[in-house]
């Protein structure tokens, strides 16, 4: 975005701004690396770390001294592998080798490869990995342990795929398919991540013995970016919605980009995002485990970040016409929360599985999975967050049932009292009257009224009394 | 999964209610368990099984004792699965009273009288809710609601029984006892949740929306609790069978379990997949959302209006009430004491429960028509 265009978006969405500035100024890293005690060869990696990562860069560089270097390597090591898989310029024969391989190159000092195509963005760091070779060699025997055995079998699977010409030509078929290409680009990064978050002792090392949560937190990144990307991907001639998906709602992937084919497309893209979904809980459980602030930083920062991205897919259709990202500002907003804790994050999940929620459509096949989905996120959220204290309702209806037998026993006595006092009042009035009527009728007979006539009178109806019982003269006194 | 029923011995079973919604479908999946089934109902023609499955049928009144010891000494019932109850719409005051507290108390002394190893008593999930308050994630340790602030007589019915199945475990005799809390039960024959949100539909009346529709609601598929019964059952008659005391984490008898289908839901969206099943096409588009607040103030001038002229309004504050409550259970005690877990899950079983409805609307439609 220009300059200018920057600023006419901004100034119609403050909220956004807000949210930059707000991460610009406030952000405040748990850890900065010190370039100044940094070897010459580090100094490179991290170049390469920032040329290479546009999101990850800054979460990596904040991370934990201990893991800071191991993670930022482990991180560069894999994005050499990847520029190998990716460049179509390779033949297969050069590539399965290099991929297989890939973790022995890892300890040959002064290794480099200068036979990507030009084109291939990352080149420059495979022109260059010999600094990546030096500072692993330095690490600590069981991070490289760790690091080699990850890089193994990813690039095994990674070869694999190459090999297989029917992935190649028609993209992925099966589910299952599916989940286990997402398994070796970023379920083994989980492995090799939470490895060396319990071998550094920042998370709580049961995390080992729970493979399918760390599976879990690469499958939801890896599937959400897959959704988002998929004319991207089109366009580069690689599909990796499973067709087991794709073909229940279209005869032919590319009928998901007619635009005749809008509703279709949509409950397609609305089941692959109900099968990220289903990540949703076993990524919060994951966290829960990080005993780290900064470690909890990096993993919590995309997982935030991929929610809110599931939900801008959800239901959009700009995701068959362009690549559509979160905004800035969202990000900023995003990082600054995930930053925090876990019951921050479970939160962001909470308010954007909401808004996933709010925009299912009952015409979608997937509908009612989509809603138990997004229950399944909120029920999760609350057995580790309760909102309700079952100790506090024993004692409110305790005492809501003590308040209300003595309010009840009050109310009985209160009530009998009122009762007897507006009888007596009652009374009272009524004798006052009766005296003053008696002395009023009495002192009227003992001035002579006569009552027997008025009583005549009453019976015949008359309740007006007539003229000639006037007490006023109406002759005219003119004459007088 | 669950091991294979058929390998699960519970001996002679007594359903009490056999013949009602759910009870019915516990007798249909007690058939695949191996055991004599013997059902007591005060209508023995509806829902019966034929002949050749070899279901007992009694006709009998569970709130006269007298009546009831022949039927059990005739029996012989090692488990007595009590799911008898009248329903919540419709019953008056004495009847709850008569049929859940007093029959229940029948029930439980015929057991004793008698040697039933195991009750298994059908409770509800609304003995926790005082219909107002949201229950969010409640479990066992919530409170049960006391009769002062329960405004459902129902409930209060249902929690009154509860307490004293729960208070005759290991006390006289060797019965031991416990109670299921189901959380809103539908299925084939059902009586009350599926046939009125139907109706909503066939009379057009969907595009409306009481709340935002962010509330979360427990609706159970009626073969998991029958399930969960039958999984009781035997668990219950595992700890009669040994002598050792069973640890306070493991324990069955005694105790009350809520029942769902591990799947809450939005409340509108479960109505929405009902009418979708029924062949809805529409969206949520020209629907009227109304917020809890108004709903509350026309389901008040409702109430009164009809009131006035004698007549049922169509819109109560209650329903208003209900469809704006957050109301679901976190039911992992029976998942790890009983081995629970749901056999169906929500879609399917709203499914199969449309379809029954709409198959028992063609026949009669077909019988009309003859």
């Amino acid at each position: 975005m220009g300059l200018l265009k920057q600023l006419l978006y901004f100034s119609v969405h403050p909220n956004q701004l807000r949210s930059v500035i707000q991460w610009k100024v406030w952000h405040d890293p748990v850890h900065q690396r010190n370039p100044a005690k940094e070897s010459a060869t580090l100094k490179e990696c991290f170049h390469y770390l920032n040329l290479t990562s546009r999101s990850f860069s800054s979460v990596i560089q904040e991370l934990n001294p201990e893991l800071l270097v191991p993670v930022a390597l482990f991180y560069l090591i894999l994005r050499g592998l990847d520029t190998i898989e990716d460049d179509m310029t390779i033949s297969l024969k050069k590539k399965e080798p290099l991929l297989r391989n890939f973790q022995h190159i890892l300890e040959q000092p002064g290794w480099t490869f200068t036979e990507n195509g030009p084109n291939e963005k990352d080149r420059d760091l495979l022109v260059h990995f010999d600094c990546v070779i030096t500072e692993f060699m330095l690490l600590k025997k069981e991070y490289r342990v760790i690091i080699a055995d990850i890089t193994e079998k990813m690039g095994n699977g990674m070869a694999d795929y190459a090999n297989n010409a029917e992935f190649n030509e028609v993209g992925v078929d099966t589910i299952k398919d599916y989940e286990l290409y997402c398994h070796y680009v970023a379920g083994l990064v989980g492995e090799g991540l939470t490895k060396l978050f319990v071998e550094g002792q920042l998370a709580n090392p049961a995390l080992m013995k729970r493979p399918e949560l760390y599976e879990a937190m690469g499958q939801f990144l890896q599937k959400t970016n897959i959704i988002r990307d998929i004319k991207e991907d089109l366009d580069d001639g690689r599909r990796f919605w499973p067709k087991e998906i794709w073909s229940k709602h279209v005869d032919k992937f590319e009928d998901l980009f007619v635009p005749q084919n809008l509703e279709k497309a949509l409950n397609c893209s609305s089941e692959m995002v109900l099968n990220s979904l289903r990540h949703g809980e076993e990524c919060l459980f994951y966290m829960a485990g990080i005993k780290d602030q900064s470690v909890f930083n990096f993993v919590a920062i995309p997982q935030s970040m991929a929610i809110a991205t599931l939900e801008l897919v959800f239901q959009n259709p700009a995701v068959f016409k362009r690549n559509i990202k979160i905004t800035k500002g969202d990000a900023c907003q995003l990082m600054m929360e995930s930053s925090q804790n876990l019951r921050t994050v479970c939160e962001i999940f909470k308010r954007y599985t909401r808004r996933i929620h709010a925009k299912n459509n009952p015409k979608d096949p997937n509908f009612l999975q989509i809603s138990i989905a997004c229950g399944k996120i909120e029920q999760f959220i609350e057995s580790i967050y309760p909102s309700q204290d079952p100790k506090a309702l024993h004692l409110l209806h305790k005492s809501a049932d003590s308040a209300t037998v003595a309010e009840s026993e009050k109310n009985k006595l209160s009530q009998k009292e009122s009762a007897t006092d507006t009888l007596y009042l009652l009374l009272a009035v009524v004798g006052t009257l009766l005296v003053i009527s008696g002395l009023m009728i009495g002192a009227a007979y003992l001035a002579g009224a006569n009552f027997d006539l008025a009583f005549t009178e009453l019976r015949k109806g008359n309740f007006i009394p007539k003229g000639t019982y006037s007490t006023i003269p109406q002759q005219d006194h003119g004459e007088l | 999964m669950t091991p294979n029923p058929a390998k699960r011995d519970l001996g002679n079973v007594l359903v009490i209610g056999g013949c009602g919604f759910l009870g019915h479908h516990i007798v249909n999946l007690l058939l695949s368990y191996k055991c004599k089934v013997s059902v007591l109902d005060v209508r023995t023609t509806r829902n019966r099984r034929p002949d050749s499955d070899g279901v007992s049928y009694y006709d009998g009144d569970i709130t006269c004792l007298s009546s009831l010891i022949p039927i059990f000494e005739k029996i012989k019932p090692a488990v007595v699965i009590h799911t008898a109850s009248p329903t919540l719409a419709g019953g008056s005051r004495e009847l709850y009273k008569k049929v859940n507290v007093d029959g229940t108390q029948c029930v439980i002394e015929a057991s004793q009288k008698t040697n039933v190893k195991a009750l298994v008593y059908t409770s509800s999930a609304s003995v926790i809710s005082d219909t107002v308050a949201d229950l969010v994630n409640a479990d066992e340790r919530w409170p049960v609601i006391p009769p002062a602030a329960q405004t459902e007589y129902y409930s209060q019915t249902k929690a009154e029984a509860e307490a004293f199945v729960i208070s005759a475990n290991r006390s006289s005799s060797k019965l031991l006892t416990c109670a299921l809390r189901p959380a809103g039960i539908f299925g084939e024959g059902d009586v009350q949740m599926i046939p009125q949100m139907m109706k909503v539909y066939k009379d057009g009346k969907n595009n409306f929306q009481l709340g935002d529709n962010t509330n979360l609601f427990d609706f159970t598929y009626v073969q998991n609790v029958a399930h969960a019964h039958c999984l009781a059952s035997f668990a219950l008659l595992q700890t009669h069978a040994i002598s050792t005391p069973v640890l306070d984490h493991e324990k069955i008898d005694g105790e009350v379990f809520f029942i769902t289908n591990c799947e809450p839901v939005y409340f509108w969206d479960f109505a929405r997949a009902v009418w979708r099943c029924q062949g809805n096409e529409k969206g949520t588009e020209g629907v009227w959302v109304i917020s809890r607040d108004v709903g509350n103030v026309l389901g008040t001038v409702m109430d009164w209006g009809m009131w006035m002229i004698g007549k049922k309004s169509k819109l109560t504050r209650r329903e208003v009430r209900y469809s704006c409550m957050t109301r679901y259970y976190d039911c992992s005690k029976a998942k790890r004491r009983l081995g629970y877990e749901p056999i169906v899950s929500l879609p399917e079983g709203i499914r199969r429960a449309v379809k029954w409805f709409e198959d028992e609307q063609a026949k009669e439609g077909e019988k009309k028509g003859q």
